[in-house]
């Protein structure tokens, strides 16, 4: 009842909006109907910026942005909307918050606003829209960035002959990007170097570690253990609503497998902590590492001699498919403007301009387009073309972490059990018991999937 | 020192301890400082590196980029305010509790415990109360609402205010009667006689009190995040706009937290000289 | 001081000599009326709230408060494992961090009061960790204690020592808490313990070198009994601020590795903040709370005798 209210008032805002579009150019500052966006702080401000401004002239809108730390979007989003003060129109969500948000009512659906721009819902990533955009049969938001894992490696190293023949000698298969966990694992255990052993020939100064990894007290170990988890063919949780305790404790044993390749700091870093690794030269590779770092890791180019970035599909080809969705806050005063905002960000000319900056598109025309393919544009959007595989690979793909409303609280408890397990307190049987048993705690008994 | 044969081993002793203890309470911040001076390569590297081409970069960054200097603005009306009301506000219930014990401890105790509860329990009736109180015009008028530093200015003098006024008892206490009293008889008003006489004795202790309200809500974070957005955030919400996708921004932070520490401890050296006799709490009587 | 002058108690005569019209009750009223309408208010009101929801259902993700469920939270959260996990932390964090700050800090504030020439500059740098957030500051340290390009590590390289996994290895974890904490907070005890050394009256002192008093003697007997009050204090405020440990948590561990970390409050928080369960957080706010005033009715209660007794003698 509610939403039919909300989509006739949205409804009605849009022909009054439609004719007042055209005297948009003519439009005084004082006129200009005030929309605010939170989103992530420090997220190419520029680009934003810009993007910003170039709605802004089409529209009669004023764009208020209130950039806020990753870590705190979440409980800061939710307070707002359970306070329902309508402080922000657009709200920028994680893939497994999204359930939460649209079960609660605390995000309107733009399923009837898109019934007339099939062809812009269309060109999301399909994988992608799977994951990020639908709920229960409607269309919650666009997605304008993606953050899909994949593998990031030192190619330099892959390539030498030396290492080439060393590995070939230990492990009787040729050394190449990885296309399963135990070939990865022998990767990242032959890339383990002390100081002073050799690599490429030439005496480390420093310990090398196979690989990098995220187990810090941050909810990503959950996205490098979704990969492991999702190729192994089951999922965080079962049709039934339920942790899939061997399941977990097999991907559990696998990722324990990797830690003692990985720097000691790996149980305290995030994904930054990682790239400062990578960039320092002190990993040769990180599996279901978000992509959209890719041109951040390129700079290991040049502050480490010699080196060359490649950028691969996970091994398994299944990887952590990650997306912040825009979406029009159940409480805004201005839903329509909100809406239109949402479908110019997450548009194609704002994902260009947004994808030109280094941004990673989620818009299949943009991805694919040949722009971003050549030699020059590497540097930026040289992960584009794994994307697309990924996407590829991965379709029709679904998790139910996604699809429960309590997505975001397990999503933002898991690491915990994860994180106590690689640091050795807890075995993998207990971490997934007890991963378990917190869901359950969670959702009160099973959790609700809403497909 | 000489009539004792020991005593320049026991200096030499001393002044090596002494310097090892500072170097330990200084070095953090004087590595923070160094990184921000530091360029972006040379940050995150092993080993560690001591020698670089210095740059004021960072600090280009934080204050033209990042504004900081916006922060720097809301925190210093938000802290200055808030302390000025609790000293004003502490000190009259101190006098008050002091000189008569008003609620003959009862209350007081009851003023004390309110300092006991964590205010991460109290964060969210605090953010259900100034949206309202933000929406009425009195609210509006005070900028005693969501995202303004008249929310900011009443969580910190409420929060600060218990401690305020215990350690200001004693302070009182100490300021003898007769003066007061001699005072009233020359006929000063009882207000006056505060101004004119309690407080210039109590200065110590006031200014203590001041110092240490001003750091914490020079420091505060979580009232800050919660209860502001945008217009009204401080610095320590600021310093987030830091943390980008990309990773943070160590060389910008580090900038912003020197430009940050640099007015809080200019106010504490000022006041230096009233805070050795004021930080005995007046509990020390000789 | 003042006892010896002790003037009747006040209350029966200043109305007689004292013409302003307003009696000391009222004034004394007046006094306090400031503060008490902030207190009362924004210290009652959220703590009815809390009182409230404590009784209720209320996943605040789910929508408004939910209907009554009498002491329903109150035994969750009391069988709750992780719960009296988080309390075993945050005891094991005030014990040892309060203990190290007031040894050493009284320790750093004898070691200076003995020092002849500086004192001013020491008591400057002191001042300085005060002067800055945990927040901002606990980066730093986290940054420090990297394994990858700490400075701590590198130095223990340097001179060939075990190089430890400050955050990442749950064995030590809190104790880098700790020590971040006794970083920031020693100076705090010694710069208080140095201004109560310096304010001792020298005449007993005196009196008792010309007896031929030892150092441990005079320490035992004058020094520690004229310090204690101020010791007192002391150690009342930093348990108070140790017990509601969060800042420290939050931007070193974040609870971390696993809950090895998780403070009361910090568990507090994700309860309340991050899961939504306002119910269950504000029944341990409740819960702590009441232990809270428990603990400083027999803490506190010198220190108001104290305070009462010398209002009353004046």
């Amino acid at each position: 009842m509610k939403q039919i209210l909300i989509a006739g008032a949205v409804a009605s805002t849009a022909l009054v909006a439609t004719v007042g579009a055209a005297s948009a150019q003519a439009c005084n500052d004082a006129d200009r109907v005030p929309i605010t966006w939170s989103t992530i702080a420090g997220f190419y401000t520029d680009a934003m910026a810009k993007l910003v401004s170039g709605f802004e002239a089409k529209n009669c809108v004023k764009v208020n942005v209130v950039n806020i730390d990753n870590s705190q979007l979440y409980n800061k989003q939710v307070i707002e909307m359970v306070g329902q003060t309508g402080a922000y129109d657009v709200v920028t969500l994680e893939t497994s918050e999204k359930a939460e948000f649209a079960e609660n009512g605390f995000i309107l659906p733009m399923t009837d606003y898109f019934a007339d721009k099939k062809a812009q819902l269309d060109d999301v990533a399909p994988t992608l829209a799977a994951l990020t955009t639908q709920y229960k049969g409607d269309v919650w938001g666009l997605p304008y960035y993606t953050y899909t894992a994949g593998y990031i490696y030192r190619a330099d190293l892959f390539d030498d002959p030396t290492e080439q023949a060393a590995f070939k000698a230990k492990y009787g298969y040729d050394l190449a990007v990885p296309t399963t966990w135990a070939q990865h694992r022998d990767i990242a255990e032959f890339f383990t170097r002390k100081k002073g052993d050799k690599l490429k020939g030439e005496e480390l100064t420093k310990d090398f570690y196979g690989v990098g990894l995220m187990a810090g007290p941050f909810p990503e170990i959950q996205d490098e253990m979704s990969g492991v988890l999702w190729s192994q063919g089951a999922d965080w949780l079962t049709d039934d609503g339920k942790v899939p305790v061997d399941a977990v404790e097999k991907a559990m044993d696998d990722y324990l497998k990797l830690v003692k390749f990985a720097p000691p700091a790996a149980l305290t870093v995030t994904y930054d902590g990682v790239m400062n690794q990578m960039k320092d030269g002190q990993i040769a590779q990180t599996y279901s590492f978000f992509l959209d770092q890719w041109p951040n890791a390129v700079t290991t180019e040049q502050s480490v001699p010699g080196a060359r970035m490649g950028v691969a599909e996970a091994p398994e080809k299944k990887a952590y498919i990650g997306g912040f969705l825009l979406a029009v806050s159940a409480s805004s005063t201005h839903p329509k403007e909100a809406m239109d905002f949402v479908a110019y960000i997450g548009g194609h000319d704002a994902q260009m301009e947004f994808a030109k900056a280094g941004g990673t598109s989620t818009l299949m025309s943009v991805l694919s387009d040949p722009q971003f393919a050549t030699p020059e544009s590497r540097a930026k959007t040289g992960h584009f073309a794994t994307l697309l595989k990924i996407f590829d690979d991965m379709k029709g793909f679904r998790s139910n972490l996604f699809d429960t409303p309590f997505g975001a609280k397990i999503y933002n408890t898991m690491q915990i059990p994860l994180q106590a397990a690689a640091a050795g307190q807890i075995t993998a049987r207990q971490a997934a018991e007890q991963l378990a048993s917190d869901v359950e705690k969670i959702c009160g008994g099973p959790c609700p999937i809403g497909k | 020192m000489l009539q004792r044969p020991t005593s320049f081993a026991t200096e030499v002793l001393r002044y090596g301890l002494i310097v090892l203890v500072l170097a330990f309470i200084v070095f953090p911040i004087l590595w923070m400082v160094v990184t921000s001076f530091k360029p972006p390569q040379d940050v995150m590297v092993s080993p560690p590196r001591f020698l670089f081409t210095p740059t004021l970069d960072n600090y280009v960054h934080a204050i033209w980029e990042k504004n900081f200097l916006f922060y720097i603005k809301n925190t210093l009306f938000i802290s200055v305010t808030s302390t000025v009301l609790v000293v004003v506000a502490g000190a009259l219930a101190a006098y008050s509790f002091a000189r008569y014990n008003v609620g003959d401890g009862h209350i007081l105790f009851f003023i004390l415990s309110t300092k006991m509860f964590p205010a991460i329990a109290v964060i969210l009736p605090y953010f259900l109360i100034f949206r309202d109180t933000g929406k009425t015009a009195v609210g509006r008028f005070l900028g005693v609402g969501l995202d303004q530093p008249g929310a900011l200015i009443i969580s910190y003098t409420m929060f600060n205010l218990p401690f305020a006024i215990w350690l200001l008892v004693s302070f009182f206490q100490d300021i003898p009667r007769e003066l007061e009293h001699s005072a009233r008889l020359d006929g000063l008003s009882r207000m006056k006689v505060l101004r004119k006489v309690v407080f210039p004795l109590a200065a110590p202790g006031i200014a203590v009190t001041g110092v240490f309200t001003l750091i914490f809500c020079w420091n505060e974070f979580l009232f800050a995040y919660i209860l502001t957005r945008k217009t009204a955030s401080t610095i320590t919400v600021g310093v987030e706009s830091f943390f980008t996708l990309q990773g943070i921004l160590w060389g910008p932070v580090a900038a912003a937290a020197t430009i940050s520490v640099l007015p809080m401890m200019a106010f504490v050296l000022l006041m230096q000289r009233y805070m050795v006799r004021g930080l005995t709490f007046g509990a020390v009587r000789g | 001081m003042s006892q010896s002058m002790s003037i009747p108690a006040s209350q029966t005569r200043r109305p007689a000599t004292m013409s302003a019209g307003m009696s000391d009750r009222w004034f004394s009223i007046l006094l306090i009326t400031p503060a008490m309408v902030v207190i009362l208010v924004f210290a009652l009101l959220p703590l009815a709230y809390a009182l409230d929801v404590s009784f209720r259902f209320a996943d605040l993700t789910r929508g408004r408060l939910g209907d009554f469920v009498g002491l329903d939270n109150y035994r969750i959260v009391l069988a709750d494992e992780a719960f009296w996990k988080s309390v075993g932390v945050t005891l094991q964090f005030t014990v040892s961090a309060v203990v190290l700050e007031m040894v050493l800090g009284i320790a750093i504030a004898f070691l200076i009061n003995g020092a002849t020439a500086g004192k001013g500059i020491i008591r400057s740098l002191m001042v300085l960790p005060l002067a800055t957030s945990a927040a901002v500051t606990g980066l730093f340290w986290r940054y420090l204690y990297d394994t990858q390009f700490g400075l701590i590590n590198y130095f223990l390289g340097l001179l060939h020592l075990p190089q430890p996994n400050w955050l990442g290895d749950y064995t030590i974890a809190l104790w880098s808490v700790v020590l971040f904490d006794v970083w920031q907070w020693t100076p705090f005890v010694a710069l208080i313990a140095l201004a109560g050394l310096q304010a001792l009256p020298k005449e007993p002192f005196e009196a008792a070198e010309l007896d031929g008093a030892s150092t441990f003697r005079v320490l035992r007997t004058l020094t520690f009994p004229m310090l204690k009050p101020v010791l007192f204090l002391v150690l009342v405020l930093r348990t108070i601020d140790s017990v509601r440990l969060y800042d420290a948590v939050a931007v070193l561990t974040r609870g971390g590795p696993g809950t090895t970390t998780e403070s009361m409050t910090f568990y507090l928080y994700r309860t309340g903040l991050k899961l939504f369960r306002m119910d269950y957080a504000s029944t341990m706010a409740v819960f702590f709370l009441y232990a809270m005033l428990v603990a400083s009715l027999f803490a506190l209660a010198p220190l108001l005798k104290q305070f009462s007794t010398r209002a009353s003698e004046g």
